[in-house]
């Protein structure tokens, strides 16, 4: 029974981690300040990479996390800075 | 019973809300009109999709017992190889993932020197604004 019971645990942490990615993803999407929305890019990076340690891919994890929370957002942080930081609104 | 209703459901909610994030990246590729928005948009997309592939090889919890990773740690021995076959998720969509995850840094690398060439270019990432400048 308490081995049913972690079973649930880790299924509702999943779908919390889900959940939360989709939220981080929306304010990524909807963000006019790119410097913002890359931030929130990470940090649903970052719900993906313990989401695939409860899906069980460890390599996964080890690959993903340096390249899409430390390499993608530094990259495209550079390229903000080198050109403009602001989403101009979709009227003007 | 009411434990396998319930870890559907919650694993039902998890992918339900990675379509979400497929459907929200799809709309920020195609209708946000700023070229690093869109770049954000399709590293997200792809992450996606890399999530499904993982999804699939997942399996379930088996009589309490949680799932293992594809590693084999001993030398391999009958009754060790069921016990794996029995027990550990599948280890394709991870060696196939592991490759998308690398070829999507490049293309997102590429990605990001294009962007910088088209600012020196037209002077602007504004994807309307380019296509009214026209070269």
């Amino acid at each position: 029974m308490s081995g049913m019971l972690a079973e649930l645990i880790i299924y509702l942490i999943m779908a919390v981690l889900g959940i939360m990615s989709t939220i981080a993803v929306y304010l990524a999407i909807k963000e006019r300040d790119l410097v913002k929305a890359v931030v929130y890019s990470a940090l649903q990076s970052s719900f993906y990479a313990v989401l695939y340690y409860f899906l069980m891919a460890p390599d996964i994890v080890l690959v993903y996390l340096p390249v899409a929370v430390g390499l993608v957002p530094g990259v495209l942080l550079i390229l903000i800075s080198k050109t403009e930081r602001w989403e101009k609104n979709e009227a003007s | 019973m009411a434990v396998d209703f319930a870890g559907t459901y919650l694993l039902l909610v998890l992918l339900s809300s990675l379509l979400v994030n497929f459907v929200l990246s799809i709309y920020g590729i195609f209708f946000k009109p700023h070229f690093t928005k869109k770049v954000i948009a399709l590293t997200i997309l792809s992450d996606t999709l890399n999530t499904f592939a993982i999804y699939i090889g997942y399996r379930r919890w088996l009589e309490g017992v949680n799932p293992r990773p594809p590693v084999l740690t001993t030398t391999p021995t009958w009754e060790s190889i069921t016990e794996f076959s029995r027990r550990a998720v599948d280890p394709l969509p991870q060696a196939l993932v592991l490759t998308a995850v690398v070829i999507g840094l490049a293309v997102t690398l590429f990605l990001v020197f294009l962007g910088y060439i088209l600012y020196m270019h037209y002077g602007t990432l504004d994807m309307r604004e380019i296509r009214r400048l026209k070269g």
